[in-house]
């Protein structure tokens, strides 16, 4: 289990000469995610997603609240002590070619980590060999010819299952998927998304999948939690199905409304959300965030930043004085 | 100014690369014909030989590639193909609007949009420079951009999706009639997406012209085209009226494809993956299908023989298994 409370994170600009403005990279976000659990974080790019989940990875500090990996807070602990807990938590970045030493063996890439565990858990050479071949079978590819050839020689669909392997190699808890299919060939995607949900259910590992695809969230888990990040603040968040059937946010609504719909198989939703503007950061940070872009904003919301709470009648959290269910996605012509 | 939308008619095209292997073919015998005023969209995966395809239209193959056989007719301005030096260079641009893929990185990161206009108006030979200008201003503000504002700032200033908005008046100030955008929202987020398919589709209509779309992504196609190419392995596999080809597709390559989208509503499990991968330039069957690898319906003619297209009332397929049943 992660947990997340208040997490907020600025970048400081440095050279204030051409009026640069820190950045609110998160405002003050939490989140939980259980054991063996799917959660996904959506949001247009600069909206802070990628920056909390490497948060939850350790690889990014945070300024203000508190992050604990089963109940120990993290802010309290030296770097040396958080190291073993982070290693509960694996990243999966979005490239595999960049993601892979050019120079090693896929061999070479797993005995590193392997090795390391090795010591720290006593056991054999042995095991380091047969460790590598398992966890190279559990992400779908053939040990015999994977493990002498160097990252050029694979696909990037296989490259991508050799840095899950290599993530699976220290026995995490959770993995950190971070646009984790947006690289690879669209007939490979599902493959991998697949082999994501397989580790779920086989090991119990709890997958965070970031993603600006709603629908490949979706596929990771329909049982898990959908947040969805604007300017650094969760602005709905609640089950998968919820979320997407039945959004009251209108930054969520103009998210899936922007979704591509497949004429000829699908119908376009009713009541499609479009923001008055594009996403401008350098905008005033009062009242609600989305304000100046939402069709629908009122007076109150020029001023006031509503928070996220469950209000309204529905079932999900959500920041906005004026949720209102709207028919936005597209529905298969089967269905209607 | 609003001259009639040309018609473009690819015929037997075949473009090969030379590598260590000898000569490989990374599109071969690609007919298509984009009608006057239509969008067309071609999907493929990487490898697929889209990118390639669309650079013929420019008769831009680079070396160590070269179009071997065919021809690509484009009305008013004949064979590209046979197009050399300055006739091609002012093809380029007056007849041919090219968005590329990527347009973050296509710009000029040190000079202004501005400037760079100036240049392509100058290298195209227009006097009324001032006229191009404005011609510019217009499109940019069409494209819900301000205009003034843009000519003068660097690329660093812009944002991904106003980049692509500079690239997409760029491709057309020159009152090109047939543009071709190379996966246009790659690298966008779906907002930004949205935005710049809509300003495709009303471009595309208000000033009359002949459009290709280049992209892996059968949404972006399903939003904006009219007609649906897919293509695999170098071959053109599958072409048809988009909502056609996605209600009801033929090749059994095309049906994979659309099964393996992961959907917001209905059963999770009813998104498969397609097995195997797609074949590179050096793995690319040299007889035979090229999908025959991941095909449920293979038979043994398909090892030998390479599909013809064969066009069946508004489709083309090339698929033996689809000929023979229909045959049947």
């Amino acid at each position: 289990m992660i947990t997340g409370t208040g997490v907020v994170k600025t970048f400081k600009q440095r050279g204030k000469v051409l009026g640069a403005r820190d950045v609110q990279a998160l405002r003050g976000v939490d989140f939980a995610i259980p054991k063996g659990g799917a959660a996904s974080f959506i949001g247009e790019s600069g909206c802070g997603k990628t920056t909390l989940g490497r948060i939850i990875a350790g690889l990014e500090t945070y300024d203000e609240g508190e992050v604990a990996i089963d109940g120990v807070a993290m802010s309290g602990l030296k770097p040396k002590e958080r190291q073993p807990h982070f290693r509960k938590i694996q990243m999966i970045h979005q490239d595999p070619y960049s993601a892979l030493n050019p120079t090693r063996t896929i061999h070479q890439t797993l005995h590193a980590p392997l090795s390391l565990r090795a010591r720290q858990t006593g056991r054999s050479r042995s095991w380091i060999e047969e460790r590598a071949a398992e966890v190279l079978s559990l992400v779908g590819l053939d040990p015999g010819s994977v493990l002498a050839r160097y990252p050029h020689q694979l696909s990037g669909g296989m490259r991508q299952r050799v840095v899950i392997a290599r993530a699976l190699t220290v026995d995490p808890e959770m993995l950190v998927a971070d646009e984790a299919v947006s690289m690879i060939d669209v007939s490979l995607r599902l493959g991998i998304l697949a082999l994501l949900k397989d580790l779920r259910e086989r090991l119990g590992v709890s997958v965070l999948f970031i993603t600006h695809d709603v629908a490949t969230a979706r596929y990771i888990g329909d049982d898990g939690e959908l947040y969805v990040i604007y300017r650094g603040q969760v602005v709905e968040r609640g089950s998968v199905d919820t979320v997407i059937a039945d959004p009251v946010h209108p930054y969520t609504q103009s998210l899936l409304s922007a979704i591509p719909v497949l004429h000829g198989l699908e119908q376009p939703g009713e009541q499609p959300v479009v923001p008055l503007e594009s996403l401008d950061e350098s905008r005033s940070d009062e009242g609600c965030l989305f304000a100046r872009r939402c069709p629908f904003r009122a007076d109150r919301c020029e001023s006031e930043r509503p928070l996220l709470q469950i209000t309204g009648g529905v079932p999900q959290e959500h920041a906005c004085f004026h949720p209102e269910r709207r028919s936005v996605i597209a529905r298969p012509l089967s269905e209607v | 100014m609003s001259k009639q939308a040309p018609g473009v008619r690819i015929d037997g095209l075949t473009v090969v690369y030379k590598t260590t292997a000898g000569e490989l073919p990374a599109v071969r015998d690609v007919s298509l014909t984009l009608e006057p005023g239509s969008i067309t969209g071609i999907v493929g995966e990487s490898g697929s030989g889209k990118s390639t395809l669309a650079l013929s239209l420019l008769n831009a193959v680079q070396p160590p590639g070269r179009i071997s056989a065919g021809s690509v007719e484009i009305d008013g301005l004949g064979d590209v193909v046979g197009l050399r030096g300055e006739q091609l260079r002012k093809a380029r641009g007056k007849h041919i609007g090219y968005v590329f893929q990527a347009a973050q990185n296509s710009l000029n990161p040190l000079k202004t949009v501005g400037k760079q206009l100036l240049d392509l108006g100058r290298s195209h030979g227009v006097e009324d420079l001032r006229g191009l200008v404005r011609e510019a201003r217009e499109l940019l503000g069409r494209m819900g951009l301000d205009g003034a504002r843009v000519l003068d700032s660097h690329q660093h200033e812009l944002s991904g999706g106003m980049r692509q908005r500079v690239g997409i008046m760029l491709a057309l100030v020159l009152n090109a009639h047939v543009v071709v955008l190379d996966e246009p929202t790659t690298a966008l987020d779906m907002i930004t997406q949205a935005n710049i398919l809509k300003i495709v589709r009303e471009v595309h209509a208000e000033r009359g012209l002949t459009t290709l779309v280049i992209t892996h992504d059968i949404g972006v196609v399903a939003e904006v085209a009219d007609r649906l190419a897919v293509m695999y392995g170098g071959r053109l596999v599958e072409q048809g009226p988009t909502r056609e080809v996605l209600g009801s597709p033929r090749h059994p390559y095309t049906k994979g494809l659309i099964r393996a989208i992961p959907r917001l509503v209905g059963d999770i499990d009813e998104a498969q993956a397609l097995p195997g991968r797609p074949p590179t330039l050096a793995t690319v069957p040299k007889q035979g299908c090229v999908f025959r690898e991941r095909c449920a319906l293979r038979m043994d003619v398909c090892d030998d023989v390479d599909p013809e297209a064969v066009l069946q009332g508004t489709r083309t397929v090339a698929c033996h298994a689809v000929t023979v049943k229909e045959h049947a």
